[in-house]
């Protein structure tokens, strides 16, 4: 028989930063971020007689900014319509860098308690996209037809690693899916204009998937409150 | 009465009681919550934890406060400057005496 006594339950600071999530926003949110950036980029190429690659920087530069800008007061907004009423309001988790522990301090004072309502999605999935989708977004990229194919597993294999042990991992058959959609573009040639964009436009898609997949076990899983009310009356 | 009696004697029992103690537990890990979260994690019923949440309001150690997240009504509570003392307090003399038991 399996031993399970030294296992700690999680903490109450860090069921709260999980609870962030349990109801797909954040994804769809950053998910559509990312289609509607991936498709201004597309349109920009396919109507502008000379795409300037300056300008598909600054589309996805001004998207992201705009997305860190608005993510907090959206996502509050939605979830006090949709979440709140359902399953209880508590205050949202503290986005925290990657703590990279310098100094180790001796005492024998007792530590204060950690802040473990914390989430690093911002880092750990945000900027993971950012940096592996901008990097691959050179003129002179040497991978030619073969971006997609590359990125888009490698961004597959790092998100799932990256978020392994933290309060929204990723289950390794969705990270699959995710890197299954882009190795189909080692096959299939995808258009020019369209080289650029996909990375972003595959990971949005994954994003808004799974998220949806998430909201819609969530709202099976929790009717509104008022709806059961009105039915029961 | 020995020491370690008058020392568990000292214990606060308002905190001491477990749903209460879950109650204060949860306020500190998340700095505020509100009515229908503390009773969804805590398995509290509704008239037990607004029960609790009482004792704890008049001990002056949880706060509760009506507000709007948009249009929808929340009673939010959290642990004041005292509460959080009190549950300090509380976990150190509780695991001195554990760890003194231990010996």
């Amino acid at each position: 028989m399996k031993d399970n006594s030294a296992r700690q339950p999680a903490s109450y600071g860090r069921r709260a930063a999980s609870y962030w999530f349990c109801d797909g926003l954040p994804e769809i949110f950053f998910g559509t971020a990312l289609v509607i950036i991936a498709a201004l980029m597309f349109l920009w190429r396919l109507y502008a007689r000379k795409p300037w690659v300056w300008f598909d920087w600054m589309i996805v530069a001004a998207g992201f900014i705009l997305y860190y800008l608005m993510e907090r007061r959206v996502l509050d907004f939605l979830k006090s319509h949709l979440t709140y009423p359902r399953t209880g309001y508590v205050q949202p988790p503290e986005e925290v860098p990657p703590r990279v522990q310098t100094i180790t301090t001796l005492s024998l004072r007792p530590d204060p308690p950690a802040k473990e309502n914390a989430t690093s999605f911002q880092w750990r999935t945000v900027m993971l996209v950012f940096w592996f989708c901008f990097s691959f977004m050179l003129e002179s990229n040497p991978l030619g037809r073969w971006v997609v194919p590359v990125v888009v597993p490698a961004l597959a294999v790092a998100l799932y690693a990256v978020n392994r042990r933290s309060e929204h991992p990723y289950r390794w058959w969705s990270a699959l899916i995710l890197a299954l959609a882009g190795l189909v573009f080692a096959w299939v040639d995808a258009p020019a204009n369209l080289q650029r964009p996909l990375p972003l436009f595959l990971a949005g898609a994954w994003l808004v998937a799974q998220g949806a997949c998430t909201l819609v076990h969530y709202l099976r899983a929790n009717p509104d409150p008022q709806a059961a009310e009105g039915a029961r009356a | 009465m020995t020491q370690r009696a008058q020392e568990i004697a000292q214990l606060d029992r308002l905190i001491h009681e477990p749903a209460r103690l879950t109650i204060m537990l949860i306020l500190e890990g998340v700095s505020e919550a509100d009515f229908l979260y503390l009773q969804r994690e805590g398995g509290f019923t509704q008239g037990n934890l607004s029960g609790h949440l009482a004792k704890l309001e008049e001990a002056g150690y949880v706060e509760i406060e009506k507000k709007f997240k948009g249009k929808v009504p929340l009673t939010v509570c959290r642990l004041s400057g005292l509460g959080k003392a009190a549950l300090s307090g509380y976990s150190q003399r509780m695991m001195g005496l554990l760890k003194s038991n231990a010996r």
